[in-house]
């Protein structure tokens, strides 16, 4: 079942999953390129910590971008069926979720795996300056959770009804109509700032995304 | 016999316009049931509800002797189905659909599929959005028979079919109801179509299943009767009289159901001439009987 799961997703999923696999072996050796001048001009630490954290935003973008073509992906053939075939395939509904999860799941594994021999290549082949450390391991593994998180969070958006997307768009248009209201009666009340202090900050759930992606640091 | 689905008291409602209310419905196994209605008229609501797709407000629901919608996934793996509208991947091959298909389904028959794959002349490598409304009919039938179903529920399976292509569709199922015994629950409003080879029949309207019969009672039982005269409408009918209505100046045209032919002796005794006894097909009782229950005249 997971294997057949996995080829219908595949079909769907191939553009994304192989441009996404090209970028994440791509951005890394790119954003170390300055480190590989040869001897003549090799970047200084500060320049080189400068231009690896500027490429180093790249890094969310890709995992948050990748998790929800692949999630809307995920979905695409169910919803052009209205999910008639789906439900009446003769295995029950979790488990179903569970074999469309897995199956985009795994296929993310590839430009994880792309990211890893990317920033591996990337910092065998480059000149790091003394004092500095290159940590591809790290890299790899925050940025395989963070596509994770963003397949999950799309996943169960997808999964819902435009009715379930109307309302998660009405909660988050709701916080921005209440924050203009509250600006405009001067009222003290910064409800995004407090919002995005619950999301991106540890433990908030897309904290992955948060913070400084350095592929090369002290 | 023991019934492969039973409709107990369901109740069902979309939005304000349309509700199914007590709905009784029992499909003998082995048998081949015609659900007969109008367009619009609760058919494929009522097979959504049976396959656990949708959720009813109230009653019971048995499909092979299992509850709907708390075993669905037991009962969906012993039913084919063949819905209204083609809802499969469209990119994925005939190939690829068999075998995603297969997966899911351990009592798959590949060779019987492959055989039925050569009859319906389907190209292995075709994506299912580029087929024929035709060939995607076939493949559906294909998909619902080649799990070797014990029911096949088909919601207008040959609608919108050229008659080549309903025909060799409805061989195979012909076909595989002689082989396995299985019970068929077809839903159309094709009569004529259903009149060659369902031995029961329920016809629907409005959200309301207005009668239940073995195809035999309901052709031979519905006729048109001319008398001459317009008496009063007797208390004690033997049959039930759906509606009447003048014809030729001086007599009435009478149109019974659950007749008999010993039944005429009644009109000896009323003291009325019975002139002629007509039979109708089953499109003409089915018209009928959609018109008396929408607005009785009798």
């Amino acid at each position: 079942m997971f294997r057949v799961m996995l080829y219908s997703q595949w079909k769907w999923s191939r553009p994304i999953v192989l441009l996404g696999s090209v970028a994440g072996f791509a951005l890394p050796i790119v954003s170390l390129q300055g480190a590989r001048g040869g001897e003549s001009s090799p970047l200084e630490p500060a320049e080189l910590l400068r231009t690896v954290q500027s490429w180093g935003v790249l890094y969310p973008v890709l995992a948050a971008t990748l998790g929800l073509l692949v999630a809307i992906a995920t979905w695409t053939p169910d919803h052009r069926g209205r999910h008639v075939h789906a439900l009446v395939l003769p295995v029950p509904r979790w488990r179903y979720v569970l074999l469309r999860f897995g199956a985009g799941a795994a296929l993310l594994a590839a430009p994880i795996i792309a990211v890893t021999a990317g920033a591996l290549l990337a910092t065998w082949s480059a000149k790091i300056p003394a004092g500095l450390q290159g940590y591809p391991a790290t890299l790899a593994v925050r940025f395989a959770l963070a596509v994770l998180v963003a397949f999950s969070v799309f996943f169960a958006v997808s999964a819902g009804t435009a009715r379930t997307a109307g309302i998660i768009l009405a909660l988050i248009g709701g916080v921005i109509l209440v924050q203009i209201l509250a600006h405009v009666a001067t009222v003290d009340l910064d409800l995004l700032a407090k919002l995005q202090l619950v999301v991106l900050n540890w433990p908030g759930p897309l904290a992955i995304f948060a913070g400084r992606w350095m592929l090369i640091d002290v | 016999m023991s019934n492969a689905i039973e409709i107990e008291r369901l109740g069902y409602r979309a939005g304000r316009a349309f509700e199914i209310k007590d709905l009784d419905l029992h499909v003998p196994r082995g048998a081949i049931y015609g659900f007969l209605g109008p367009n619009g008229c609760g058919k494929t609501t009522t097979i959504r509800l049976l396959l656990g797709l949708l959720r009813p407000l109230a009653g019971r629901i048995t499909v092979l002797g299992d509850a709907v919608p708390r075993d669905a996934a037991r009962i969906l793996a012993r039913v084919g189905f063949v819905p209204e509208q083609p809802h499969l991947d469209p990119i994925l091959t005939v190939r690829e659909t068999l075998a995603f298909h297969a997966a899911f389904y351990p009592t798959w028959d590949w060779p019987w599929a492959e055989r039925l794959r050569g009859q319906f002349q389907l190209q292995d490598g075709q994506p299912f959005g580029r087929l024929s409304k035709g060939q995607k009919g076939k493949l559906m039938m294909l998909l619902a028979l080649a799990q070797r179903p014990e029911l096949l529920v088909l919601d207008e399976p040959t609608d919108g079919l050229d008659p080549v292509v309903r025909r060799d569709v409805l061989s195979a199922l012909l076909e595989y109801v002689a082989q396995r015994q299985a019970t068929v629950f077809i839903s159309s409003h094709l009569v004529h179509e259903l009149e060659r080879f369902c031995d029961w029949i329920g016809v629907m309207d409005q959200g309301r299943l207005i009668v239940e019969l073995p195809m035999e009672r309901f052709k031979n039982g519905i006729k048109r009767l001319r008398i001459d005269g317009t008496p009063a409408t007797p208390d004690n009918l033997p049959f039930v009289l759906l509606a009447r209505e003048p014809a030729n100046g001086t007599g009435e045209t009478w149109l019974v159901r659950e007749w008999e032919p010993q039944m005429a002796a009644f009109f000896d005794a009323y003291g009325v001439s019975l002139h002629q006894v007509i039979d109708l097909d089953l499109e003409e009782g089915f018209v009928e009987l959609l018109r008396t229950f929408r607005g009785p005249r009798a």
